[in-house]
């Protein structure tokens, strides 16, 4: 990838949590010139270390990352609402120890079959706190934990957020360069044409 | 004249600037329809919850809490309907007035962009 230099100057974070920021490049022909890649031979385009697909190669690098922080982001999206309602339940729970009466529910025993369960007053829960392992807590200690564990999520959710808005800069960056330097060839190609119409 | 030629204009780090904010934009523009979609959908059937609950006769009604259904006395179960009716309308309003806001920056962004690049530039929905 082309060393940035004098000519390509990013203005800001260099990088994000491992994601490399785009070199925004102010000016197409001495960013081409330091670069050392020769847009003007026929076959740049083709090689490897022609601009434009070095620059496509930073393109696809950049999407492999957005797949992957687009599915942190679904899970997370997912496990938010599971948690509001576990502390939903259990705030039932807590509201429905004071006044002494048990509470009835249906729950789902396998698909489509449904049982009537009597939850008498209680002081504990059992939380699941994955990888095969459950806990006791006392009331207040779940709503607690539940609630911190709400907490993280929703702030690994807006770090994460954050980073897929920074990615989706870069990628714009990049895609404005890939343009500005075909551009750049085209009108390049343009005016030799015209300088050898005019000398013939 | 060369035709849609960007590269006559130049793009500054400012230009640059515009056009991630706009890109940023339009992105959370798509999110938030998709969110307003769903807050809809939740404001109706809540209203169809409510509705069905005036028909019944029952005096106990199962409401889902988490995973379970719990027997709760008709009336909790209208009043909690109501409270999540105002959640939900507050929520949809809120997504609803952030959408306006985007759509205003982003008509604003259109312009100087469109003011400075005119054909070089496509900023519209595919």
């Amino acid at each position: 990838m082309a060393s940035s230099s004098s000519a390509a100057s990013s203005f800001g974070v260099t990088e994000r949590r491992g994601i490399p920021a785009a070199a925004f490049v102010e000016d197409v022909e001495t960013y081409l010139a330091q670069s050392g890649l020769d847009v003007n031979s026929s076959l740049a385009f083709l090689q490897e270390r022609s601009a434009p697909s070095s620059l496509s190669i930073q393109l696809q690098q950049y999407k492999l990352v957005e797949m992957k922080l687009l599915a942190q982001q679904r899970d997370l999206r997912a496990k938010i609402p599971d948690i509001e309602k576990c502390l939903d339940v259990v705030a039932t729970l807590q509201a429905k120890k004071g006044t002494g009466e048990a509470l009835i529910a249906d729950f789902e025993v396998s698909e489509g079959i449904y049982s009537r369960a009597c939850i008498e007053d209680t002081d504990s829960v059992c939380l699941w706190l994955g990888a095969n392992v459950m806990l006791d807590y006392s009331c207040e200690e779940a709503t607690a934990l539940l609630q911190k564990n709400l907490e993280n999520a929703t702030a690994s959710l807006e770090v994460l957020v954050a980073d897929l808005q920074f990615l989706r800069d870069q990628v714009t960056v990049t895609q404005v360069t890939i343009a500005r330097v075909y551009n750049w060839d085209v009108h390049q190609r343009r005016t030799r044409q015209t300088a050898a119409a005019k000398d013939s | 004249m060369q035709q849609g030629n960007a590269s006559d204009t130049e793009v500054t780090w400012e230009d640059q600037q515009n056009i991630n904010k706009f890109g940023r934009l339009n992105n959370r523009f798509h999110e938030l329809e998709d969110e307003i979609k769903i807050a809809k959908e939740t404001n109706e059937n809540l209203e169809d919850a409510s509705n069905e609950l005036i028909l019944t006769d029952e005096e106990v009604v199962r409401l889902q809490i988490g995973e379970v259904f719990a027997h709760v006395p008709k009336d909790d179960v209208e009043s909690r309907i109501e409270q999540m009716k105002e959640v939900t309308s507050k929520n949809l309003e809120k997504l609803e007035e952030e959408k306006e806001s985007i759509v205003a920056q982003m008509a604003e962004l259109k312009k100087i962009l469109y003011g400075k690049f005119k054909d070089s530039i496509n900023l519209e929905e595919d």
